[in-house]
């Protein structure tokens, strides 16, 4: 549920910058001839610099521990899932995927414990992004041909989970797509 | 003689610009009817006119900067006619070449053609690939000659520490860069070197075409040029917005000229640097790339916007707080402009942070952003340097009754359109779709929502339009 | 903690045996990854009985699997392994134990063994046998074949990561280089690498090469193509600000 606050602070941001545009718009129309305009701007704009510069700096240093790249590194998995992505379609497998036969198999997986998907890719560059029962995007990694990513997630919730691809692939892109089971 | 030439060419820049745009707002509203529901496309038949909508786009409103930049760089340093008309033609002969490949020959691998994707295609012509390789090569060489015809001209006149204003660091410097001519340098800067990591990419994809096989091509290396030069050249379009911005602002509102200061001078120097490293985030969910570019990444995005929000909006609310300045239809569209600049900067900022990135990455958020700050920033800038252009040699500049409505309809259409985006990708739908599977029972509505609300974007285009091109179309055909 | 855990790379340029190696090698190698090890008592060469669990749960271990009596691979597989990890002696992240699968070894035999490769007295390094064998080897799936014509077993050179929970993390089959025996200790000590590369046509060109021990990216040829465009720019811009010198106004004069 990490995209509703996203969409609030979003709205309200751009809530804010609207106002203050109409604000300085109105200022303008209204101003009589003689009006001198903003006092000591350049003051202004060091200090709306520097609260701007603060608020990157928390903001970065709050964000970057939370990467996927760090996200449960130092524990052991419980499961491991192999997937390769092709030219439409998903295939995942308990066991490594011999890329010149590719075949899988139904997955289940554990809920509440570590689950590492290694992503490849067979032929141009994939999304695999898992969306839960509510079709809302939880995580997600590219399957690059050539390299193998390694995505790791602890499923709260049992139910069936949906895979789609987020990585423009060609013409039958919408359509391609897979899913598990978390119990 | 000289400056009634580059008037006519610039009027034929605005017209051939103006027409592509329509051209691409009615693929762009048939693609969220498709996705609606309301028309049914064949799958190819979307991608390859998502491919059109997106190239033409960048293409046109890169050279509608260009243009604008090339117009008022004369009023500083002559430039090259003969460029400006090499320009044009490779413009135009690229983009005719673009949509052969795309429209008759089903070219679709979408404007990033992310390798290896234009060598797997199912469902286009097999000279499709070739042609769309063909005709980036065309723009890419015309574009080059353009910037580094104008960057030469620049350096004619100014040292490269004058042209990068270093002499402002110091105090009481003794020759002024104005902002336009900083600004334009800063930018063409990024521009060529966009264009060369188009050139490096585009000779990989023809030695791997040629080679047949022989010789494979690394698809990190591809993708980290691939934006390198996608990223890039969406962004310096924008500063070429911003340069014209600097020179007309306070001139058309019947103010004093902005003058380069110390603080001026650095933000668009650090800018230069950011802009270039900032296309590191578009690899975020590609673990393959090291760590430390990923945090270089997403400071690089965070810092491009500093300078950026502190000097270039600030100059404007300075401009305009409390000063009783002539609103003409010029400064109100740079200044609406300026504003969705911010906002679409604000979607980019959030969806620039890794952890926000892995839920956002490649949904509705991301045209989201990236159409606010163009149809709602600089698409204004350009259109307002059109209208300030084309009326500059005619009397009649007041902001009448009919362009207010026809602002509002602009900002209906546009915020609406926008808002169905945001909507999309904070709902986890996801973007380049040609229909919508059933899991998301919200996207088609949202859609056609957004196809309606881009429908009255383009009403308010086309009064701008017919409005801009008959006055364009005086200049052209005027004696003298 | 976090500058370990930057993304790799497998180099596999060099390493001729390697990609000469059949895919089934690479599927094989990731069978029974996370799974737990199968907790065999053993015959420590030098000590008494101990369990698996004892020693992997003291430090991570590299589990080496061959038999005296090998007329084949496990000569040369164990003298690169030693080759590779000779520069590591003092590290004490980890142990390797050379575990025979013959049945017919003794205690003696994998004694005589550590003498052969001169490791007898290395603590690192722990030879011992088990007679849980066949359990232990499903648990890795590992299948030595016995052919009777030849008196020997037909099998992989096997080197299986084990971390100190007792989860396998790695497996590298065949005779493999040092870099790679690096990832695996990286592995077994729970040194996440988010990515790792498959064997390609095309490594010339490629960005980063990961070096496990140091954690550290070694630049790539690749790197230098998209460092190229900027730098084409930065010459450029030099060399046409330097031909057009002589047409600039004198600054004084513009003033």
């Amino acid at each position: 549920m990490q995209q509703q606050p996203i969409l609030v602070l979003f709205l309200a941001l751009a809530g804010i910058t609207t106002i203050v545009f109409t604000y300085i718009f109105v200022s303008s129309k209204k101003a009589a001839q003689s009006e001198k305009g903003m006092s000591n701007p350049l003051k202004k704009r060091f200090w709306f610099s520097l609260i701007l510069f603060v608020v990157l700096g928390i903001f970065t240093t709050a964000t970057i521990p939370d990467s996927p790249y760090y996200l449960f590194a130092d524990e052991t998995p419980a499961k491991v899932v192999h997937v390769a992505a092709k030219q439409f379609a998903f295939v995942l497998s308990d066991k490594a995927i011999d890329p010149t036969n590719p075949s899988g198999e139904n997955i289940e997986l554990p809920a509440e414990e570590l689950v590492e998907f290694r992503v490849t890719s067979l032929d141009v560059n994939h999304g695999f992004a898992i969306y839960d029962k509510s079709n809302r995007l939880i995580t997600q990694v590219q399957a690059m041909p050539g390299y193998v990513n390694r995505l790791r997630y602890k499923f709260k919730e049992p139910g069936q989970y949906d895979i789609l691809c987020l990585e423009y692939c060609g013409m039958a892109h919408q359509a391609m797509r897979a899913s598990f089971i978390v119990k | 003689m000289e400056s009634l030439k580059l008037k006519k060419i610039t009027s034929v820049w605005v017209i051939t610009v103006l027409i592509l745009f329509v051209v691409s707002i009615i693929l762009g509203i048939l693609m969220r009817l498709n996705q609606g529901e309301v028309i049914s496309q064949s799958p190819v038949t979307f991608y390859s006119n998502m491919t059109t909508h997106g190239l033409t786009m960048i293409g046109i409103w890169f050279v509608a900067g260009m243009a604008a930049v090339n117009y008022l760089m004369q009023r500083y340093v002559k430039t090259s006619y003969t460029v400006n008309v090499i320009a044009l033609v490779f413009t135009v002969v690229g983009v005719l070449m673009l949509w052969t490949s795309t429209f008759i020959g089903k070219f679709h691998a979408a404007w990033t053609f992310l390798y290896p994707l234009p060598f797997k295609e199912i469902g286009s012509a097999t000279w499709a690939t070739l042609l769309f390789l063909a005709s980036l090569t065309v723009l890419g060489i015309g574009w080059l000659i353009w910037s580094i015809s104008l960057m030469t001209q620049i350096l004619k006149k100014y040292s490269i520490a004058q042209a990068f204003a270093w002499q402002h660091f110091k105090k009481n410097p003794k020759v002024e860069t104005p902002p336009f001519i900083l600004i334009s340098m800063i930018t063409l800067i990024g521009v060529i070197a966009c264009l060369l990591a188009a050139v490096v990419l585009l000779v990989l994809f023809y030695a791997e075409y040629f080679s047949k096989g022989n010789f494979v091509n690394d698809a990190l290396l591809m993708k980290n040029l691939t934006y390198f030069f996608g990223h890039t050249i969406a962004n310096e379009m924008l500063y070429l917005g911003l340069a014209v911005i600097y020179e007309l602002f306070s001139e058309v509102s019947g103010r004093p000229k902005w003058k380069t200061t110390w603080y001026v001078a650095l933000a668009w120097n650090f800018t230069l640097i950011f802009v270039l490293t900032a296309f590191f985030h578009h690899l975020y969910m590609d673990f393959v790339q090291p760590e430390g570019f990923q945090i270089i990444g997403q400071l690089a995005s965070y810092l491009a916007s500093l300078p950026a929000a502190g000097v270039t909006v600030f100059s404007v609310f300075i401009a305009v707080y409390r000063t009783k300045i002539k609103w003409s239809l010029t400064n109100l569209l740079f200044f609406i402009g300026i504003a969705g600049w911010v906002i679409g900067g604000l979607g980019a900022v959030i969806d620039s942070t890794i952890s926000n990135n892995i839920v956002l990455h490649n949904t509705l958020w991301v045209p989201a952003h990236f159409h606010t700050y163009n149809a709602m920033g600089n698409v204004l800038f350009s259109l307002g340097f059109f209208y300030w252009f084309s009326t500059q040699f005619s009397e009649n500049s007041k902001v009448s009754k009919f362009t207010t409505s026809t602002l509002t309809l602009l900002l209906i259409g546009g915020i609406g359109f926008l808002l169905a985006f945001y909507f999309g990708g904070a709902d986890s739908i996801p973007r380049r779709y040609s229909s919508y599977p059933a899991d998301f029972p919200m996207a088609a509505p949202m859609a056609n929502i957004g196809a309606a609300f881009a429908t009255v974007y383009l009403i308010a285009i086309l009064i701008f339009f017919f409005n801009i091109s008959k006055r364009c179309l005086k200049i052209l055909f005027s004696p003298s | 903690m976090f500058k370990n855990i930057i993304f790799t790379i497998i180099t596999i340029g060099f390493c001729i045996k390697v990609n000469a190696q059949t895919v089934s090698a690479e599927v094989k190698e990731e069978r029974n990854i996370y799974d737990k090890i199968y907790d065999a008592p053993l015959n420590v060469v030098g000590e008494q009985q101990r369990s698996l669990q004892e020693l992997y749960s003291e430090k991570p271990l590299l589990l080496a699997l061959v038999f005296t009596r090998c007329s084949g691979v496990c000569s040369p597989f164990l003298l690169q392994l030693k080759e590779n990890l000779q520069f590591r002696t003092k590290d004490n992240s980890f142990h390797v134990l050379v575990l025979s699968f013959d049945p017919r070894d003794s205690i003696k035999d994998m004694n005589l063994l550590a003498k052969k490769f001169d490791l007898e007295n290395n603590k690192q390094w722990i030879f011992a046998v088990t007679d849980s064998i066949t359990r232990l080897n499903q648990s890795i799936s590992f299948d030595p074949i016995w052919d009777s014509t030849i008196n020997q077993y037909d099998h992989d050179a096997l080197l299986v990561g084990i971390n100190s929970e007792g989860y396998i993390t790695k497996k590298l089959i065949g005779i493999r280089q040092r870099h790679e025996t690096d990832l695996l200790i990286a592995s077994v000590n729970n040194v996440f690498s988010p990515t790792y590369r498959l064997p390609s046509k095309n490594l010339l060109f490629s960005c980063f090469n990961y070096d496990p021990k140091t954690g550290k990216n070694k630049l790539g040829l690749g790197l230098i193509f998209i460092a190229l465009p900027a730098v084409l720019t930065l010459l450029m811009l030099i060399f046409i600000s330097y031909f057009v010198k002589h047409k600039r106004p004198e600054i004084e004069e513009t003033l």
